[in-house]
């Protein structure tokens, strides 16, 4: 049982090279010590294995990014007049108007779904108008790609966003009045760093018009916005059915993000 | 092929640090693009805090804009923003001293320390990300720094040694220790820096779960 004795003061000239084991920086001389002595001493070989599972593991953790509103953040306090190459700037502007197009059709379609026809026509008129037009965006002609032309896209692709978040806010304004005032204050608290986002965004954008990622970070926000008013809604909507199961799944979701 | 591929971004960083002196935007753009995330996922590992770890990222950024002149390419760009990162982020942990870390954290000496409350790590089998992560939370920032620049980052002994300005055996020692710190945290083994069992030299049980089996 006793593994260790027999070999004590090979343990103590082990624990500073273990680490040159582990990494598997020794060559063949230098290991065949090492190894020959942990084939006998059970307590450094365990040190050893766990040390690589440590290591292992340390490379395998995942990794994070941090969100499109750090940089918008930064751009906000820097005065950069430079503008940017427009072409630079086109091949990202037209992923952030697909982007764009697709989040305003899914925010509709929601709300048609969640509020039925009695609502509908309000927000409806954003996925009329906005989807064509940001898709005719995306698939304009490359030869006259300026940052006019984007600047303009992006302009309506944004527009169509508002219009649609006005009439989630719209319903949200009217309806609120069944939601717990503590989970009403988180929402408007959750809001209100959504909106902070979306003023620095646009602060960003003024100071350079073609950074994309300022753009990124604007829709990001505005997804976000529209995400959060969503999910207002629905829980309005199980709220009203008395479905607390539900309501804690949604508010939980909130509370989350 | 990694060092062709090591030289080339070498390059591309040079040409976007000389573009970023001439107060071109869209170079900093890119600079943020290409190095944002790594140290990012540093600052977050640091301190802890996603929220921090924004706070820090924009600060660093900052700096960089404002001090990119200092930039002269001695060190690789990357090496450089790394030791912006890494020094911001001690400096937050330093200042953070009184109310946000754990008694444990500052404390280099290893008695007494104990595993974790409810370690899930067990003999032979792999180690829960969450536990490894909540243990890496715990280590002394140096060590910390050491370890998530060395194990996670995958960054050699010189380009630590060079990112945190210590010489490359102190960048050894605290890598070994902190390894050691995080075995005994995960309730794997001695929480002991020279590997000894804490059990032999505390009387107490840092290494119960390993007397066990």
């Amino acid at each position: 049982m006793d593994t260790r004795r027999p070999t004590a003061l090979a343990c103590e000239r082990m624990a500073p090279l273990v680490d040159d084991l582990v990494d598997d920086r020794l060559d063949q001389a230098a290991r065949e010590p090492l190894e020959s002595h942990l084939a006998g001493c059970e307590s450094c070989r365990r040190m050893a294995d766990d040390l690589r599972e440590i290591r292992r593991s340390a490379r395998t953790l995942p990794t994070h990014a941090p969100r499109p509103e750090v940089w918008a953040r930064i751009a906000h306090q820097l005065a950069a007049p430079t503008p940017a190459s427009p072409r630079t700037f086109w091949t990202g502007a037209r992923v952030a108007l697909a982007m764009a197009a697709v989040m305003v059709v899914s925010v509709v379609t929601s709300v048609v779904v969640l509020r039925g026809p009695r609502l509908s026509p309000q927000p409806t008129r954003p996925a009329q108008t906005g989807p064509a037009q940001a898709t005719a965006a995306a698939v304009h002609p490359s030869g006259s790609d300026t940052v006019k032309d984007v600047g303009e896209y992006l302009r309506i692709a944004d527009a169509n966003y508002q219009q649609a978040i006005t009439g989630l806010e719209t319903i949200v304004a009217t309806e609120q009045a069944v939601l717990d005032p503590a989970v009403a204050a988180t929402l408007q608290k959750n809001m209100g760093i959504i909106d902070q986002a979306i003023r620095e965004s646009r602060t960003a954008i003024a100071s350079q018009p073609a950074s994309q990622l300022a753009q990124t970070s604007l829709f990001d926000a505005l997804r976000q916005k529209v995400a959060l008013l969503e999910d207002t809604i629905a829980l309005i909507n199980v709220m009203r059915k008395g479905d607390q199961a539900g309501a804690a799944r949604i508010i939980g979701g909130v509370i989350k993000s | 092929m990694i060092t062709s591929n090591k030289t080339e971004a070498d390059r591309t960083d040079r040409n976007l640090a000389a573009r970023c002196r001439r107060g071109e935007m869209p170079a900093f753009e890119e600079l943020y693009r290409r190095h944002s995330g790594r140290l990012y996922n540093v600052a977050c590992r640091m301190t802890g805090s996603a929220a921090d770890a924004e706070d820090l990222l924009q600060d660093v950024f900052l700096q960089v804009y404002r001090r990119i002149d200092s930039y002269r390419g001695e060190a690789a760009l990357g090496t450089w923003l790394y030791r912006l990162a890494v020094n911001a982020c001690l400096d937050h942990l330093r200042s953070h001293e009184g109310r946000q870390q754990k008694a444990t954290d500052f404390i280099e000496d290893v008695e007494g320390l104990e595993p974790a409350a409810n370690p899930s790590w067990q003999p032979d089998r792999a180690l829960d990300r969450l536990d490894l992560e909540s243990a890496i939370s715990r280590l002394p920032p140096r060590y910390r720094a050491a370890f998530v620049l060395h194990d996670v980052e995958g960054h050699t002994h010189d380009e630590v040694a060079d990112m945190l300005g210590i010489e490359e055996g102190t960048s050894k020692s605290l890598l070994h220790k902190a390894r050691l710190r995080l075995r005994a945290f995960l309730g794997g083994g001695p929480a002991d820096d020279a590997g000894r069992p804490a059990a032999a030299a505390t009387g107490t049980g840092a290494d119960r779960r390993r007397g066990e089996r």
